[in-house]
């Protein structure tokens, strides 16, 4: 009996230990009678991990070449730190016979809502911190580390929902 | 028995502030723009805190040269000089019809009243264009020197002004740009 609990202690362990780290879950269902259900579910250390390592594989795909794109970089930077100090509210709103876009600063994240014209509904929450850490320094590198860092900023967060018909992505973070 | 209801009673009470609370309004002014084109059946509204507005003429170095000063250069034959002249000139006169522009079918006014300046323009006897500024807000874009116009000036004075500030209606599309503390604009 101890033997057994000894062995199911491990990977019950681990799965605490990675489910107290986070994990992203990725869940598309189907639309129709014969739909299919799949559930990803993603350690989020290990998504972190992958963002870590990839500039020793991807270099050059981490650096923004030297162009007019890093001149703004500094706009982009103070924009969306005076963003983040603001208050909630809607920012955009673009309303068309059959299609709407909206942008609502919630938090300490922007929420991207749009209504398509043939039913469609996607709405997408991007932490603020997330693009800070996004956007490249000076010397038009992105740091992966501190991207790797932010992730663990987005739990318990739900950062993407596409409603098509009856079929539903839903990627969230908890 | 006493205490616990109390202790949820106060328990209660701080969850429902937040619900009780003016969501809509903040003390941050809000600069809004809204665009509606009846024939395509669209609206466009932006909402922006004063605050991003600020950030952006400040972090945009290639239109704020330096200290939040314009420089515009001369424009339709008259220099920003001689536009400062003549507005404090015209500050001394008070109430007045500064411009009018009468074309076949198109008039075109500026006159100051009280601490704004109006401007209408108007086709074929129908209001187009209607633009109320703050007298105030002119003083502080006109109190850079030479050709700059001070930004970080006239937002400071942005920031007191509430209401509407332009309103363009040409028929096809109606613009409308107001400030107020919502975040967000009545629908």
């Amino acid at each position: 009996m101890v033997k057994l609990a000894a062995i199911l202690a491990v990977p019950v362990a681990l799965l605490a230990t990675v489910a107290s780290l986070g994990v992203m879950v990725v869940d598309v269902r189907e639309a129709g009678p014969d739909g299919h259900r799949i559930v990803v579910p993603v350690p989020l250390v290990l998504a972190q991990a992958a963002v870590a390592v990839a500039p020793a594989i991807a270099e050059e795909e981490l650096r923004i070449p030297d162009n007019d794109v890093l001149e703004h970089i500094g706009l982009a930077r103070g924009v969306l730190e005076a963003i983040a100090a603001a208050p909630d509210g809607e920012l955009v709103r673009v309303e068309e016979a059959d299609e709407q876009v909206l942008v609502v600063k919630e938090g300490n994240a922007l929420r991207v809502h749009v209504h398509g014209r043939n039913g469609e509904d996607v709405s997408v929450r991007v932490p603020l911190s997330v693009v800070f850490n996004a956007l490249p320094r000076g010397d038009g590198r992105i740091s992966a580390l501190a991207l790797a860092g932010s992730l663990s900023a987005v739990r318990f967060t739900d950062l993407v929902d596409v409603r098509d018909g009856d079929s539903h992505v839903r990627v969230w973070v908890w | 028995m006493k205490k616990s209801v109390l202790a949820a009673a106060f328990l209660a009470a701080l969850v429902a502030l937040p619900a009780v609370a003016p969501s809509a309004e903040t003390a941050t002014p809000w600069i809004h723009v809204r665009v509606e084109e009846a024939q395509k059946d669209s609206r466009v509204h932006v909402n922006l805190p004063l605050s991003v507005v600020e950030a952006v003429l400040e972090a945009a170095p290639e239109i704020i040269e330096s200290h939040g000063k314009v420089h515009l250069g001369q424009h339709h034959g008259m220099k920003l000089e001689d536009v400062r002249r003549a507005w404090k000139e015209l500050a001394s006169a008070g109430d007045a019809e500064l411009v009018t522009v009468e074309d076949e079918d198109e008039t075109v006014k500026v006159w100051r009243k009280g601490d704004q300046v109006h401007v209408r323009v108007e086709k074929a006897g129908k209001e187009e264009v209607r633009v109320e500024v703050p007298v105030s807000l002119v003083d502080a874009a006109l109190s850079g020197e030479g050709d700059s116009i001070d930004v970080k000036a006239a937002l400071s004075e942005l920031r007191k002004k509430r209401g509407d500030i332009v309103q363009v209606n040409d028929g096809d599309s109606v613009v409308r740009v107001w400030i107020d503390e919502q975040n967000a604009q009545a629908k």
